[in-house]
C-alpha cells in the first residue's frame, strides 16, 4: 500500500543538497529574480491604490452620502456621481437578465447535449475567440446593431444599448466559466440520474446545475466585475461624458429608452478635466468603482476558495 | 423527488422509462432552448464580421486610398494615416510586453514552482485584484502618476500625456494575464518530471528552467500571444494617458498620439461625433476592422497552441 | 418540489416587474405632459422665470465643449428651483454638435462661432429651425508652461511662424524665427524644444484661432505667393491636437516649453498652473482680461452662442423656461465660470431675439 516515500519534496531536497555538496548561489539569486518580479506586482497594486486613495479619500471619508447622490457638477466641490451609478445598475440587471441565463444556457448545451461534431467545434472555437475580441469591436456591433438597426426597440443610443453591449461583451466569457463549471461535475452523477430513467434535462437541472453551481456563480460575479468597469464599448454606443437628465425614480425602466452615462465613463471624463479638485473627484470616483467591482471579485474568489477546500 | 409514484403503477414497462410524451415534448423544447443560446454566439460573431466588412467597404468605396498613407490621423480632415495608428499600437504594445512579459513570467514561475501554498493563498488574490482593476482606473493612474513619476523621469521633455505612459498601464494590465495563464501551463507539467529531474541532483532553478519551462513552452507562448491580443485591444488607458484624439506620425513614444482602439473610441467621442454621413465615421469601422483582423489572427493561433498543449499530457 | 420552485421564481420576477412599474408610473410620458401643459395655459409662462409654474421634461444640450460649462452651471442652478426638468449637457465640440442638433436630436446646440452655411443647411433639409442667441464673450488665451519666462509676448506674425502651415516641421521655437523675421517680427525666440498642444478642427476654438490668428497672413502669403492655396485655412499638421480643453492644458503644465491656444475661461480658472502669453496685433502688446475682451481691444476674443430649436421651444414649456433662465436670473453662470459677461445693451439684443420667438 504505502509507496517509498523517497520523492516527496523534503526529501529530494535534501538528497539533492548532498549530491551538490556546496551554496547554491545561481539557484538564490534566481529564485530572488522571481521574488523581485512578484514584489514588482505587489507594488505596482499598493502604488495604485495608495495613489488613488490618498487623492479621493478626503471625498470618500467628507462626504460620501452627497458624493453617491448628487449628480455630475461643474465644481469638483459639490459633483457626485449619482447618474453614472444608475448607468452602471442598469448594467448590472440587464447583463444579469440577459448574459447569465443565456451564457449558462449555451454552457449547460455544449457540455450536456451537444454531440461532439464539427458544429460543435466550431460554435466552441467561435466563443473561445469571441472572448479575445477587444471590447472596442463590441462597441461597434452595438452601435450598428442595437443602436441603429433596433432602433425601434431600443430607442437609439440608451441605456439599453448600452447595456446590452456589455451583456453581449461578457457573454464568451460567462458560457467559457459556466462550461468549465458544468465540465467539473463527476459523470457518476449523471449516471446516477439516468439510470432511475430521468431526462437529460431533469439530470441537468437537479444534479449538475445544482453541483455546478458555485462554479458557475464564481465565473459569473467575476464577469460582471468587468462588465462594471468597460468603458469602451459604452462610448461607442454614445455614453455622455456629460451631465445626463435621467427620468426620476430609482428603478424607473423608462431610465432604459433614455440617454445615459456609467461609472466608467464618468472616470474617463472627470480623468482629463483639469479643472479645480477634479483630480481629487476622479480618485474618489474610482474609489467607489473599485468597492462594486472587486467587492463581486473578491465574493467570487472567496466563494471559489471556500469551494476548492470543500472537494 | 419526494413525489415517488411508482407505487401506483400496475406494472413498469419499457414506456415509462422513457417518459411520457409530455416529458419529451419538454425535453425537446428544452433542448431548443440551449441550443438557440449556443448559437447566439455564432449570430454574433456573424453580426460582427458583417457590420465591420460592410462598413469598412463603405469606407474604403469613398475614402481616396491615397488618404490612407499620409502625414497623420486626421480623420475629420480626410487624412487617414493608417501607419500613424499601426505604429503607435505597436509601440503600446512593445514597451506593454516588454514590462509585462518578464514581471508576469517571473512571477509565474515562482508561484508554480517555489511558492508554499501559504503564500499562493496571498499572491494569487492580489493578482486576481489586479486583473479585476478597470482599465479606466488605469488610465487615470498612468496619467496622473506613471506619465509624472516614470516617464517624465526618463525623458524631461516628454508631455504629460505620451505613449509610454500608455504603455506601461497597459503593461499592469497584461501581467496578471500573464501571470496566470502561464503558471496554469506550468502547473500542467507533471510532478514525474520535477521529481526526475530532482532525483538527477538538478537545483530547483535547473529543473525550472530546463525541465518545466520547456515542457510547458507552447502554453507560455500562448500566454504571450492572449498578452499581445489583450494590449492591441486595450483603449482606455491609451484613450486617457495617450491624450491625442488625432496625431501626426511619430515613431517615438515620448509623443502623444493614439493607438487603433483609441482612434476608434475618439472618433465615437461621447454621445455626438458618431451622427453624420462623413468619412469620419467610417473610417472608425476600417480601423475596427483591421483591429478585429489582428486580434482574431492572434487568438486563433494562442487556442491551436493551447490545444497542442492539452493534447500532449 | 419543482413546480414550487418555479412559481417562486415566477413569483419574484412578477414582484420585480411590479416594483419596476410603479416607480416608472409618475414619471411616465414627460414630454406629453409638457406638451398639453404648454397647450392648456397657452402664452403666459414666456415672460419671467417661470419661479411660479413647476416644469417638468426633458432637455437636451451639446454643442461646444467651450460653451457647455455655461450651460452645465446654468442647468445646476435651474435645477435648484425646477428639479423636476431633467437636462442633459454634453460637449463634443461645436461642429459635432450642429450635427446632431441639425438632425433634430437636441434641442440646444452650444456654438463657440456662428453656424456655418453647410450645417445650417443641414438644419434647413431636415426641417429643424433655430434662433441664434449671443451669451457671451471668449477669448483665446495664448499659453505656455509657468517655467518658460523666455516668451512674454507674441505677435500675429508670430503665432504664424509657429502655428501656421509654414511651421510644419519646427521642433525648436528658434526654428521660426526666420519666418518671424521675414513677416516683420521683432521677438527674439528662445532655444527651445517647442510642443505645441492645442484644439483640434472639430472644436470651435481651432476654427476662431484659425480665424483670428492665422488666416489674415495665410491670405497675405498666398497673394505674395509663398504659400500654396491648399494650405489655406490650415495649420501645421504636427502639433498634439486635443477636442477637451482639459487635457491642453495638463499638457501645457506638464511640459516645460509648450506652446498652446485654450479659452480665456480654461486659462483664469488655472491660475498659476499655466503661464499666459500675451498678443500684439500691431498696437502693442495686450492680455487678455475680462476688460480687453469686452471692449474689444484684445485680439483673439470671440463671441458664444446657444442655438435653440425654435419649433421644440413652441412645444416645451421647459426649454422655453430653462433658456429665460440662460439670460435672466441664471445669467451669472456666464462670470461665475470665467467668461465674459456680454456688455447690457447686447444682452437686451439677445433677450429681444429670443423674445421674438417665444413671443
Amino acid at each position: 500500500m504505502a509507496l517509498p516515500t523517497i520523492l516527496d519534496r523534503g526529501t529530494a531536497e535534501r538528497v539533492r543538497r548532498d549530491l551538490k555538496g556546496s551554496r547554491d548561489l545561481s539557484g538564490t539569486l534566481f529564485r530572488t529574480v522571481l521574488q523581485l518580479g512578484l514584489l514588482l506586482t505587489v507594488v505596482i497594486l499598493a502604488v495604485l491604490l495608495g495613489q488613488v486613495l490618498s487623492l479621493g479619500w478626503g471625498t470618500v471619508s467628507g462626504r460620501l452620502g452627497d458624493f453617491l447622490t448628487a449628480e455630475s457638477r461643474s465644481r469638483a466641490a459639490e459633483a457626485g456621481v449619482f447618474q453614472g451609478l444608475r448607468g452602471t445598475l442598469w448594467i448590472a440587471i440587464i447583463v444579469t437578465i440577459v448574459a447569465f441565463p443565456l451564457g449558462i444556457a449555451a454552457a449547460v448545451y455544449l457540455e450536456e447535449y451537444a454531440p461532439k461534431t464539427r458544429l460543435t467545434n466550431f460554435i466552441e472555437l467561435n466563443i473561445r475567440n469571441l472572448a479575445g475580441v477587444p471590447s472596442v469591436v463590441y462597441g461597434i456591433l452595438a452601435y450598428t446593431i442595437f443602436v441603429t438597426v433596433l432602433e425601434p426597440v431600443t430607442g437609439g443610443k440608451t441605456a439599453l444599448s448600452g447595456a446590452l453591449a456589455v451583456a453581449v461583451l461578457v457573454l464568451p466569457v460567462v458560457i467559457i466559466t459556466s462550461a468549465e463549471a458544468i465540465r467539473a461535475v463527476p459523470s457518476s452523477l449523471r449516471e446516477a440520474g439516468f439510470g432511475v430513467g430521468a431526462t437529460r434535462w431533469e439530470v441537468t437541472r437537479s444534479h449538475v446545475l445544482p453541483y455546478a453551481a458555485p462554479g458557475i456563480l464564481t465565473g459569473t460575479l467575476l464577469s460582471l466585475g468587468r462588465a462594471l468597469g468597460e468603458a469602451a464599448p459604452l462610448i461607442l454606443v454614445g455614453a455622455i461624458p456629460g451631465s445626463v437628465g435621467y427620468s426620476g425614480g430609482l428603478l424607473n425602466p423608462a431610465q432604459l429608452h433614455e440617454q445615459f452615462t456609467a461609472m466608467p465613463i464618468v472616470i474617463a471624463s472627470w480623468s482629463t478635466n483639469a479643472r479645480e479638485g477634479f483630480d481629487r473627484a476622479t480618485a474618489a470616483a474610482i474609489i467607489v468603482l473599485l468597492v462594486v467591482v472587486l467587492m463581486a471579485n473578491a465574493t467570487a474568489i472567496i466563494m471559489r476558495n471556500r469551494f476548492e477546500k470543500k472537494r | 423527488m419526494t413525489d415517488i409514484t411508482i407505487v401506483d403503477h400496475p406494472a413498469l414497462t419499457i414506456g415509462d422509462l422513457r417518459g411520457s410524451r409530455k416529458r419529451l415534448a419538454r425535453e425537446r423544447r428544452v433542448k431548443l432552448f440551449l441550443m438557440g443560446a449556443a448559437m447566439t454566439s455564432v449570430l454574433i460573431s456573424v453580426l460582427i464580421v458583417v457590420s465591420l466588412v460592410t462598413e469598412a467597404g463603405r469606407f474604403l468605396s469613398s475614402a481616396d486610398l491615397g488618404s490612407l498613407w499620409t502625414s497623420g490621423w486626421f480623420p475629420r480632415e480626410g487624412f487617414f494615416d493608417i501607419k500613424t495608428l499601426v505604429v503607435a499600437t505597436l509601440m503600446v504594445t512593445g514597451i506593454a510586453i516588454v514590462v509585462a512579459f518578464p514581471i508576469g513570467f517571473a512571477s509565474a514561475v515562482y508561484l508554480a514552482e517555489y511558492a508554499s501554498a501559504r503564500s499562493r493563498r496571498i499572491i494569487k488574490p492580489v493578482l486576481e485584484t489586479l486583473a479585476g482593476i478597470p482599465s479606466v482606473v488605469l488610465g487615470f493612474f498612468a496619467l496622473t502618476w506613471i506619465s509624472p513619476n516614470v516617464v517624465q523621469r526618463l525623458n524631461p521633455d516628454a508631455p504629460l500625456s505620451n505613449l509610454f505612459a500608455a504603455g506601461l498601464g497597459v503593461a499592469i494590465l497584461t501581467i496578471p494575464l500573464v501571470a496566470s495563464v502561464s503558471e496554469d501551463a506550468m502547473s500542467s507539467v507533471p510532478n514525474a518530471l520535477r521529481e526526475a529531474s530532482a532525483g538527477l541532483g538538478a537545483r530547483r532553478m535547473t529543473t525550472s528552467l530546463r525541465i518545466v519551462v520547456p515542457a510547458a513552452v507552447s502554453g507560455l507562448v500562448a500566454a504571450a500571444i492572449l498578452a499581445i491580443s489583450r494590449a492591441i485591444g486595450e483603449t482606455m488607458v491609451v484613450l486617457i494617458a495617450g491624450g491625442a484624439d488625432q496625431a501626426q506620425f511619430t515613431a517615438s513614444p515620448f509623443q502623444p498620439s493614439l493607438t487603433m482602439t483609441a482612434a476608434m473610441a475618439s472618433l465615437a467621442g461621447g454621445s455626438d461625433a458618431v451622427v453624420g454621413q462623413g468619412n469620419a465615421y467610417q473610417s472608425l469601422f476600417f480601423v475596427g476592422f483591421l483591429l478585429f483582423l489582428i486580434t482574431l489572427g492572434l487568438n486563433v493561433a494562442a487556442t491551436r497552441i493551447v490545444r497542442r498543449v492539452r493534447q500532449k499530457y | 418540489m419543482t413546480t414550487k420552485r418555479r412559481a417562486g421564481f415566477a413569483a419574484s420576477f412578477l414582484a420585480l416587474t411590479i416594483v419596476a412599474g410603479a416607480c416608472g408610473g409618475d414619471d411616465a410620458a414627460d414630454d406629453a405632459t409638457t406638451t398639453s401643459a404648454a397647450a392648456a395655459e397657452g402664452t403666459d409662462s414666456a415672460g419671467g422665470s417661470g419661479a411660479a409654474e413647476k416644469l417638468s421634461g426633458k432637455i437636451n444640450i451639446s454643442g461646444s465643449s467651450t460653451v457647455e460649462p455655461i450651460s452645465q452651471r446654468v442647468k445646476e442652478l435651474f435645477n435648484d428651483e425646477q428639479g423636476d426638468v431633467e437636462i442633459t449637457v454634453a460637449g463634443p465640440g461645436t461642429g459635432d454638435g450642429f450635427k446632431v442638433f441639425c438632425a433634430g436630436e437636441t434641442d440646444i446646440s452650444d456654438a463657440s462661432r456662428p453656424i456655418k452655411d453647410e450645417e445650417a443647411e443641414a438644419c434647413k433639409a431636415s426641417g429643424v429651425e433655430y434662433v441664434e442667441l449671443k451669451v457671451a464673450y471668449d477669448g483665446m488665451t495664448v499659453v505656455t508652461s509657468p517655467k518658460n519666462t523666455a516668451v512674454e509676448c507674441l505677435s500675429l506674425n508670430d503665432l504664424y511662424a509657429l502655428i501656421g502651415p509654414e511651421s510644419e516641421g519646427f521642433d525648436n521655437w528658434s526654428d521660426a524665427q526666420a519666418l518671424a523675421t521675414e513677416l516683420g517680427s521683432t521677438t527674439k525666440f528662445p532655444d527651445a524644444p517647442l510642443s505645441i498642444t492645442a484644439p483640434g478642427a472639430e472644436s470651435g476654438t481651432y476654427d476662431s484661432f484659425l480665424e483670428l490668428a492665422i488666416d489674415p497672413i495665410a491670405g497675405d502669403r498666398v497673394e505674395a505667393g509663398k504659400l500654396t492655396e491648399d494650405k489655406e485655412g490650415t495649420i501645421r499638421k504636427d502639433y498634439n491636437p486635443s477636442a477637451d480643453d482639459n487635457v491642453i492644458v495638463k499638457n501645457i503644465e506638464g511640459t516645460a516649453t509648450s506652446l498652446g491656444w485654450v479659452g480665456f475661461a480654461f486659462a483664469e480658472e488655472q491660475g498659476d498652473k499655466i503661464g499666459e502669453i500675451a498678443v500684439d496685433a500691431g498696437d502693442g502688446c495686450v492680455d487678455a482680461s475680462a476688460e480687453t475682451i469686452s471692449d474689444g481691444s484684445y485680439p483673439l476674443a470671440r463671441p458664444l452662442f446657444i442655438y435653440v430649436n425654435t419649433k421644440k421651444a413652441a412645444e416645451s414649456h421647459a426649454l422655453v423656461g430653462y433658456v429665460d433662465y440662460y439670460l435672466e436670473a441664471g445669467y451669472e453662470a456666464v462670470s461665475e465660470v470665467g467668461y465674459v459677461a456680454l456688455p447690457d445693451s447686447e444682452l437686451a439684443e439677445t433677450v429681444a431675439a429670443w423674445k421674438a420667438v417665444t413671443g
